[in-house]
């Protein structure tokens, strides 16, 4: 469907039907998978979707309906959100839409071409070839999935906004299992790009076999240790880092009172070494586009400087709320996947964290530890953004003592409160990743908590 | 419409496709969010589309649209399915016959008592302005979430077997949230309440008790300790039980994880792994609950699997593919998150059944250990058989009382030297609904449960 001029309708029978004010997010994504099992391309797959979100604002009052246009009419879709509107109560804290600001460049900054005309054929063949780098006679990839995506979406409003952007996404997630006799090891890896050239897939292959096999000689950690340093690979700290930062700096959390960094704008909320940049146009990051999904123009945000809390990030609406202007952070699509995302209404979210590389290289840091872990892989990342607490158990890490890894270790809890642990000294390495919502260095923090079994 | 994707896989004929099946899915939702005594969002969605899936070798093709479904669309899915799953083929080393795939026709509506569409928005909204109300029980309640989501999904299958099904699922979900501040201590607490149900599951909510306990419940933890470390006597509540069962067994149960050798569990058919009081059970069948389904997304009918029977590892969770491979029938458990997402093994409700002791007296009978409740999330470990299961809260139990509220922590340890060391399971089942992922995506509605057990297990508290 031609995105610009469904958009156009929708919001022309909006205020036909008396919205005061209205805005139309069309979004067309195209993605193509190929899924491993077992070292072969299971599925392969070709998804093509176009859907809308409405906002319908009748004064003080806001609805918001999202469909397809599959099954309903324009039509249907205008009365439904008026009818939602309609029945809402008023929001005295709703101040208007965003009005029209200049993007940030050409809606194509952050497309590209080859990546976005990638089909299975191109897919199977990068996977193949990872697999191929994997695979050994006790080794085996048994899941993985690579999927190539263009993102597309256009933003019409009532007060003149006709905006929008294109982009590509690239995510790689894959495991290898390595067998000795009765003993497993297995290893994890996963890749992100806007641009499927930069993505070295033979190389992540060995990654993901080398890792596996250095986890059959890990044992299960049985001591108990406190107070010690603890290295997060940064596919494994952002998510914690983003958890966290994007949870406590969003300013709908802020103004509903439920985030521990309200009314601490200018205090001291990390050390002194740490800087954490919101930056709605990165250029490695995955949701960087010239507009946000509301519009608004993207830009840099500093979140934390020195440890200070310069800013929160802000949407169209908690800027009304607030008295101040968008920072370009009213989000609806997701780096991992953008199908579907037209059926949410904006939200205020983080576009790309980014943290300034250190000076040091990973093996630097670790001679500097006395005692530590070095995590390669959790279960799963997880933060509690409101108190802070995580315990996170990990699946491969390496225990550190005296400044030299001395062994291999699984099945052990992390545990310990971002928040205090922002407040210590957290030292970055000189290179950085993208993960997700974040582009960062490996960080390691310090006063933490090692329970074995 | 049916008539239209039946033709059009009668029609689609090619020499190596062994299996065929063409997906319409129409997704409908409302969803109502109070903040702070004030609406936040009030949203009515629709997604609809349509998706065809080919079987060549032992590859898949899977190609979907929002298009308008003509014969045009559909055959146009049904081709470029074809070629991509003859692009996998080439690196194919078998051919999976899925010659046991019934053909059905069947038209299921779901039975309810009051559907949610014949209730008043406004009528909706009241009840969550109510719930909101109740949650603010102390001045340190400094925020206050309260939702309601009402789903509906709509399926029509067709495919090679001549199965011709249509079906709907009506779920309801309440949920409140509650956030208590003193000083600097900040802390949460939720209560849900969901299933496979029409609006009589909203009606019997008690909203003072759900909302005004979980308001409560935030507050009481700002003073509550840091949980001990260590390997510990574990006694869980129901919820916690069946997170436990959820990431404990379920996923590695999943045989498409057994037929590629991944799973731990793969070849323990017939071996004990568990004491005699564990029995482990996954039954789509089970009314009103939200794993519930008619049919799996392949159109196969829900059905009761015994994974544990009385410590005896049983059975796998079986999709169309896995169970043609294994030669066993398929138990319905091949599930996909909506027409953009890969069918494969999925749980449905998954539960640890009950044994014979009451709740009072497994806690009267631990002279030591942690009393853990409300879940928050879990991870698998399919290969490796471990398991973390994150909760929210708990008591230190001293000589069969439960004495201090800790809070956040997770449990870990090793899933057969776990279940080996279940000494005692409740005799009242408690189920809890979920969105349960597999590895980091592919999200699904389910409900998992138990009785109150008790196990030896790690635990790290932050």
């Amino acid at each position: 469907m031609d995105k610009e001029r469904i958009a156009g309708k929708l919001l022309s029978l909006s205020e036909k039907e008396g919205a005061s004010q209205a805005e139309v997010f069309a979004l067309t994504v195209k993605t193509s998978s190929v899924y491993i099992d077992d070292n072969i391309p299971k599925v392969a797959d070709l998804k093509t979707e176009f859907g809308i979100g409405l906002k319908f604002v009748l004064g003080k009052q806001l609805g918001f309906t999202s469909s397809t246009l599959l099954s309903e009419s324009p039509e249907d879709v205008v009365k439904r959100a008026k009818s939602v509107a309609h029945v809402s109560s008023e929001d005295p804290k709703f101040v208007s839409l965003p009005d029209p600001k200049v993007a940030s460049g050409r809606m194509d900054r952050f497309f590209d071409k080859p990546t976005a005309n990638a089909g299975s054929p191109e897919l199977l063949e990068k996977v193949m070839m990872l697999v191929q780098a994997a695979a050994a006679k006790n080794v085996s990839v048994p899941n993985g999935v690579l999927r190539a995506s263009s993102i597309d979406f256009a933003v019409h409003n009532s007060l003149g906004v006709r905006a929008g952007s294109m982009s590509t996404n690239v995510f790689g997630f894959f495991t290898a299992k390595a067998q000795d006799g009765g003993v497993v090891g297995e290893g994890v890896q996963r890749c992100w790009s806007r641009d499927l050239s930069k993505i070295d897939f033979p190389n992540l292959g060995n990654k993901l076999k080398s890792q596996a096999m250095s986890v059959l000689n890990a044992t299960a950690f049985k001591e108990n240790w406190t107070g010690i340093v603890a290295i997060l690979a940064p596919s494994e700290g952002s998510e914690m880092v983003h958890q966290l930062v994007g949870s406590a700096a969003s300013a709908e959390n802020v103004n509903n009172r439920s985030s521990p960094w309200a009314d601490k704008l200018g205090s001291q909320v990390a050390h002194k070494g740490l800087t954490v940049i919101d930056d709605g146009l990165s250029s490695a990051g995955l949701l960087s586009s010239v507009v946000d999904d509301e519009g608004v123009p993207t830009r840099k945000t500093t979140l934390i400087e020195s440890g200070t809390l310069r800013s929160y990030i802000f949407d169209s609406y908690n800027a009304g709320v607030s008295g101040v202007s968008s920072t370009g952070n009213g989000l609806r699509r997701d780096p991992r996947d953008s199908l579907g995302r037209f059926s949410q209404p904006a939200s205020c979210g983080v576009t790309t964290l980014e943290i300034p590389a250190g000076t040091k290289s990973l093996d630097e840091i670790i001679r500097e530890v006395q005692k530590g872990v070095y995590i390669e892989h959790f279960a799963w990342p997880q933060v509690d953004p409101i108190s802070g607490a995580f315990s996170n158990e990990a699946r491969n890490a390496c225990i550190i003592e005296n400044g030299e890894i001395t062994a291999q270790v699984k099945h052990c809890l992390l545990v310990g409160n971002m928040y205090e642990s922002l407040t210590r000294e957290v030292v970055a390495s000189s290179d950085r990743e993208v993960h997700d919502y974040c582009v960062i260095p490996t960080l390691a923090f310090s006063d933490l908590e090692l329970v074995g079994q | 419409m049916l008539d239209a994707m039946s033709s059009a896989i009668e029609r689609f004929s090619a020499r190596d496709v062994l299996f065929a099946d063409i997906r319409h899915e129409v997704r409908s939702a409302t969803r109502l969010a109070v903040v702070n005594s004030a609406l936040r969002k009030f949203d009515r969605t629709n997604r609809a589309g349509t998706v065809a899936r080919v079987l060549v070798g032992e590859c898949w093709g899977q190609a979907s649209t929002t298009q308008a479904v003509t014969a045009s669309t559909l055959k146009e899915l049904l081709s470029e399915a074809l070629r991509m799953a003859r692009a996998g083929a080439r690196y194919s080393k078998k051919r999976i016959e899925i010659s046991h795939a019934k053909p059905l026709t069947m038209s299921v509506q779901q039975k309810m008592k009051e559907n949610p569409q014949t209730v008043s928005d406004e009528e909706k909204l009241s009840f969550l302005v109510e719930l909101d109300r109740a949650q603010k029980v102390d001045d340190r309640v400094i925020n206050t979430n309260s939702v309601y989501d009402e789903s509906r999904f709509e399926t029509r299958l067709a495919n090679s077997a001549g199965s011709r099904l249509e079906w709907d699922e009506i779920r309801m979900r309440a949920m409140v949230q509650s956030v208590a501040r003193e000083g600097s201590k900040v802390q949460f607490d939720y209560a849900v309440k969901d299933g496979l149900a029409g609006y009589e599951l909203v009606r019997a909510i008690d909203v003072n008790n759900f909302a005004g306990e979980c308001g409560r419940g935030a507050v009481d933890l700002l003073s509550a300790a840091k949980p001990p470390s260590g390997e510990m006597t574990v006694v869980t509540d129901g919820d916690i039980a069946g997170l436990i069962a959820h990431e404990v067994c379920g996923h590695a149960s999943e045989a498409d994880e057994v037929v590629k050798g991944r799973s731990f569990l793969t070849g323990l058919v017939g071996v004990r792994v568990a004491s005699d009081g564990v029995t482990l059970v996954d039954d789509g069948t089970i009314e009103g609950l939200r794993g519930t389904v008619p049919f799996d997304t392949e159109g196969t009918p829900a059905s009761r699997t015994e994974i544990i029977g009385r410590g005896e590892y049983k059975g796998y969770l079986h999709t169309l593919e896995t169970s043609a491979r294994m030669g066993v029938l398929p138990t319905g458990n091949g599930r996909a998150q909506d027409y953009n997402h890969r069918v494969f093994a999925r749980m449905t409700n998954t539960y640890f059944d009950i044994g014979k002791w009451t709740d009072e007296e497994i806690i009267e009978d631990t002279k030591d250990g942690l009393y853990v409740i409300r879940p928050t999330s879990g991870m698998e470990d399919v290969v490796g058989g471990g398991v973390q299961c994150l909760a929210l809260k708990g008591y230190i139990i001293e000589n069969g009382e439960l004495k201090t509220l800790v809070r956040g922590m997770a449990l870990t340890g090793k899933v057969l030297d776990v279940l080996k060391t279940v000494d005692a399971v409740g005799d009242t089942l408690q189920f809890s609904g979920g969105t349960c992922g597999k590895g980091e995506e592919d999200y699904i509605p389910v409900s998992s449960g138990g009785p109150h057990m008790r196990a030896r297990m790690v635990v790290g508290g932050g």
